[in-house]
């Protein structure tokens, strides 16, 4: 039992952190109709910057704000100067662009920051003492930090969306672009906005996630949870942050507990799930758990 | 001053040109009306007054120029477009695509009072005020986008086809509301529409296309009264 608690706890954190990714694919979705495949780099190269900032001496919330602005404006200006210049060439050019985006940045850490692993301290306290019990099992205060942190993050979106004005005209323009710009909703900023906002809660995710692990900080981290991530939005259907949030936390468990008591799962097979998760939405139930189909009279 | 003034109005999509310099104007309270065949550049004569398609030539409203390609500026003069196809908001409520349409405006009991008045007028939106406005019926969509433009209170309502597949009876129901409109508010109206009759019976005067050109304009009276008109537009 205690084990199996410890095991639901960290995959529990795990899941939150893909919720919040997934929460930001989501948004860059419902704005421009595209998974943003850079979201993960993008997320890596504000975490580093954090990481960079904490080695200076400055305090790791100050660098966790500083880097969700600097997510911010590096999303608000990735849409502006790349994205909408070549969105009416299609799909296809998007995404590419995007596949561009992701190799420049990732080359970008390596270039400011080095080639080499690093540990990013926790934004709460983690020494091995830190913990409360709970039915034997021991549940760590970095746990329960990272659960508050995100179910903030994910209540103030869903406040921002569903309950101000700004949030109607994030969703109108997200809804039917022209339909917007006819009622007087400045999209192009709305655009540069959603963006913005999605790497700044791509930053939070980055500076949560990295401490969980020691020495976790590499050029490689983000790309397997942008995989996670992936798959949680298009499990809870791509244009549904609601199904984002519970899907991220269902494979977090999943991706803890299966392995755990499926002997041939193992190790090494875990990052398989996700890609299993991902195939079995497509083939199954396109829509997601959560998505909309498109229900429309004509 | 006419409350719309185009002139040589030039636009299209890409290298294609679809109008070559066209003029009209619309004056203050007046309800004017587009006829002409499909592709005559109707649907987009509407685009390019609203300011989604890129253009030449002048656009003003009440003498001051529109900049080109800026929907909110268009707004922000006072005119709102009705697109063909009704644009409905899908996935939000009925209300909330009405609280869409008043985007710019800051008055908000005045815009609650405004919702209660569209509900008022069209009872079938005032039954569904929760409902994803995409569930609902072609007639009921049209009725929303109409009342999804008038919520900016404009002083120049464009209608781009409103009866398009739409029931003979809604689409009576529908001008009826644009009439009474029309007569209670002021609100001066330029319609494309392919159904001659019913447009004539509204309008006061009439601009007719062909292939991107105006060939003939009037007053409705005497437009409906000549035989090329006639026979051409109203089949008998």
């Amino acid at each position: 039992m205690e084990i199996f608690l410890d095991r639901l706890f960290d995959g529990l954190s795990n899941g939150a952190i893909y919720a919040t990714l997934a929460l930001a694919l989501v948004m860059v979705y419902r704005a421009t109709g595209t998974i943003n495949f850079a979201q993960g780099e993008m997320a890596l190269f504000t975490t580093y910057l954090a990481w960079g900032l904490t080695t200076h001496n400055v305090p790791v919330w100050v660098a966790l704000l500083a880097a969700a602005a600097a997510g911010f404006l590096l999303g608000a200006v990735s849409e502006r100067t790349l994205v909408r210049p070549i969105e009416k060439r299609g799909l296809l050019a998007t995404l590419i662009v995007l596949l561009g985006l992701f190799s420049v940045l990732n080359a970008a850490d390596g270039l400011l920051w080095g080639r080499g692993n690093q540990s990013m301290p926790s934004l709460f306290p983690n020494t091995l003492t830190s913990y409360v019990s709970v039915l034997g099992a021991r549940l760590y205060w970095a746990n329960i930090g990272v659960w508050l942190l995100v179910a903030a993050v994910v209540g103030l979106m869903f406040a921002l969306f569903n309950r101000t004005p700004l949030g109607l005209q994030m969703r109108a323009t997200a809804n039917n672009r022209e339909s917007a710009a006819l009622s007087g909703i400045p999209v192009g900023r709305i655009l540069m906005l959603g963006w913005g906002l999605s790497a700044a809660i791509g930053a939070v995710a980055g500076v949560l996630f990295t401490p969980l692990t020691p020495d976790s900080l590499s050029l490689g981290e983000m790309f397997p949870l942008l995989i996670y991530a992936s798959a949680a939005a298009l499990f809870g259907g791509l244009d549904s942050p609601g199904g984002a949030v519970v899907a991220g936390l269902l494979l977090g468990v999943v991706e803890v507990l299966l392995p755990a008591y499926v002997p041939a799962v193992g190790g090494q097979l875990q990052e398989a799930i996700a890609f299993v998760a991902i195939v079995a939405v497509l083939l199954l139930r396109p829509q997601g758990l959560f998505g909309s189909k498109e229900v429309e009279r004509v | 001053m006419s409350l719309l003034q185009v002139e040589d109005l030039h636009a299209g999509y890409g290298q294609a040109e679809v109008l070559h310099g066209i003029s009209l104007a619309v004056e203050p309270g007046e309800v004017v009306v587009i006829l002409g065949a499909n592709g005559a550049g109707k649907t987009t004569t509407m685009r390019a007054v609203a300011g989604l398609i890129g253009r030449r030539g002048a656009v003003s409203i009440d003498g001051a120029a529109l900049s080109s390609h800026e929907p909110g500026a268009a707004v922000a003069a006072g005119l709102a477009l009705v697109p063909q196809g009704r644009g409905t908001f899908t996935k939000l409520t009925v209300t909330e695509n009405l609280l869409v349409g008043a985007t710019r405006r800051r008055d908000k009991a005045e815009v609650a009072r405004d919702i209660e008045r569209w509900y008022e007028v069209f009872p079938a939106l005032g039954r569904r005020t929760g409902q994803a406005a995409g569930t609902m019926s072609g007639g009921e969509q049209q009725m929303l986008a109409i009342a999804r433009a008038l919520m900016s209170r404009p002083r120049l309502l464009l209608c781009d086809e409103p009866s398009l597949g739409l029931a003979p009876q809604i689409v009576r129901g529908v001008f009826d509301v644009l009439r009474q409109v029309n007569a209670d508010d002021g609100t001066a109206m330029l319609i494309v529409e392919q159904n001659a009759e019913l447009a004539l019976d509204l309008a006061s005067r009439v601009y007719v296309l062909e292939v991107g050109r105006v060939v003939s304009s009037g007053a409705a009276d005497e437009l409906r009264d000549s035989d090329t008109i006639r026979r051409a537009y109203l089949g008998y």
